[in-house]
């Protein structure tokens, strides 16, 4: 044994993002606005009426969806439908065992309320009235744009559901890492970014339902970052129309 | 009550082929409705809605390392039940009583994706039964070498923890006696038996229920358990073996 290992020490980790300015590759090999290879598909529960799984490079996400249903008993009587949105995360979707980490829960109620507003304006309410719609999401594996992944594989679960939506929202999430753009970052890319921009976007009616813009942006990058992100979830809305013809 | 007996004799002699809409209809309500007159229709032919035979365990999978984030993880289907196990490794400092010991924590969850019985919030009954039953099988059977967990005495030792995620709740959730939802939900009572790799008897589970099942009965259950553990044996095997050749 060599002397001069005084401690047990790991290799000093290399950071990818030291000058952000520089030319630097993404750590898959991907292309700035290239998103991860995605493999969805509906139906994956039987006891539901719907259901989806989506996996975006290692991030996994299934969505069963249950109802309409009768509504809590505590509930008072409303002539439109309830949504109810549930997000949980196994104890496994992170390196940490996550029941120990901090803000576990606190994640967990943030991507339901997320998911919630992303989806309220899309679905029509009005055809379910008294009763409730439940949309519950398992993250099997939290590998970053976990809330884009957790909004399309839900909207691709109502539909094999059969709730009426004006269209199927798709939902892209574009990170700004110095001055360059990438499209659907992983966790250590969401890490180091310095601005996020996650969309919830209806092709086919060229409508917004849900805009988040994180950390310091100037408009110009703004507008870059949108432009991005609504051509993303063209091609992502076709992919989930497909996916729904085939399984048909 | 007549009017259902037409229905129901339809429904048994149309078994395996479909005769329209309407009498497949006919079929799923009265199903639903009448689950006992159903399933009893079915018995007299000893043969159960999904074709199999009493005995007859549901198709079954294992799936090793479907879960990279974890040091160890399986997928198990048998029908549609799904399971998700996953291990977890974290170092601790063992017990003061067992100084050259790590330990096993057993946790079983249901998310609310798998049933629509289970609502988020709090975990329903079953689950926290299932997860104590499985803890205690576990821990009493003797398949953990707890020496084997040790780093350090006294220092540190390995602390497992063995989460099991329900992905799809179709019965049968702890192990393979093997009944679907639907007939679970108008059975009397449940036996279940836990069996090592040799075929001894490792633990014995019959939750009340209004039948006090004769002695007789269990000697039945003991040699079906015998049989379905040889046949979960060989599927494990043969998956081990896939796992290897990877």
């Amino acid at each position: 044994m060599s002397s001069s290992l005084s401690t047990y020490a790991p290799k000093k980790l290399q950071r990818r993002f030291e000058n952000k300015e520089k030319e630097w590759i993404r750590s898959d090999n991907r292309g700035f606005l290239q998103c991860r290879p995605a493999f969805l598909k509906t139906g994956s529960g039987n006891a539901a009426s719907g259901s989806a799984f989506a996996e975006f490079g290692s991030t996994k996400v299934i969505v069963s969806i249950f109802g309409p249903r009768e509504s809590k008993k505590a509930m008072m009587y409303s002539d439109i439908g309830r949504l109810n949105c549930s997000v949980s995360l196994t104890t496994f979707a992170t390196p940490v065992r996550s029941k120990a980490m901090m803000g576990f829960e606190q994640n967990e109620k943030d991507l339901s309320s997320m998911l919630y507003k992303a989806l309220e304006g899309v679905i029509k309410l009005d055809t379910f009235p008294k009763t409730t719609v439940d949309v519950f999401a398992l993250v099997l594996q939290s590998g970053g744009s976990d809330l884009s992944v957790i909004i399309s594989c839900a909207s691709l679960a109502l539909a094999d559901a059969g709730i009426q939506m004006y269209d199927l929202l798709t939902s892209v999430s574009v990170a700004r890492v110095g001055n360059n753009l990438i499209i659907d970052p992983t966790n250590e890319e969401e890490n180091e970014q310095d601005g996020n921009l996650t969309i919830a976007y209806m092709p086919s009616r060229n409508e917004v339902s849900q805009v988040t813009l994180t950390g310091e942006w100037s408009t110009g990058k703004i507008n870059q970052a949108m432009e991005i992100s609504v051509a993303a979830c063209f091609k992502l809305g076709d992919v989930l129309r497909n996916i729904l013809r085939e399984s048909e | 009550m007549r009017d259902i007996d037409i229905v129901t004799d339809m429904m048994t002699s149309s078994e395996g082929e479909s005769e329209g809409f309407a009498v497949e209809m006919e079929e799923e309500a009265s199903r639903h409705i009448f689950p006992i007159h159903f399933y009893e229709k079915h018995l007299l032919e000893s043969i159960r809605p999904d074709g199999r035979h009493l005995s007859h365990a549901r198709h079954t999978t294992v799936a090793f390392g479907p879960v990279s984030t974890a040091d160890g993880s399986a997928l198990v289907k048998i029908g549609d039940t799904t399971m998700l196990a996953v291990i977890k490794l974290e170092v601790m400092t063992p017990f003061a009583d067992t100084p050259d010991e790590g330990t096993i924590a057993v946790e079983f969850i249901m998310p609310p994706i798998c049933s629509p019985l289970v609502r988020p919030g709090r975990p329903i009954e079953v689950a926290t039964v299932i997860s104590k039953q499985l803890s205690d099988a576990i821990k009493s059977s003797g398949m953990l070498n707890y020496k084997e967990l040790s780093l350090v005495s006294e220092k540190a030792a390995w602390m497992a923890y063995l989460d099991i995620y329900c992905l799809n709740a179709d019965g049968s959730l702890f192990d393979a006696a093997d009944p679907t939802a639907e007939e679970e939900f108008i059975m009397d009572t449940v036996i279940t038996l836990v069996l090592n790799s040799s075929g001894q008897l490792v633990s014995m589970y019959k939750p009340g229920g209004s039948v006090v099942a004769h002695i007789s009965t269990f000697q039945d259950c003991f040699v079906l358990a015998k049989h379905r553990a040889k046949e979960l044996m060989g599927i494990m095997n043969d998956a081990m073996q896939l796992m290897e050749e990877d």
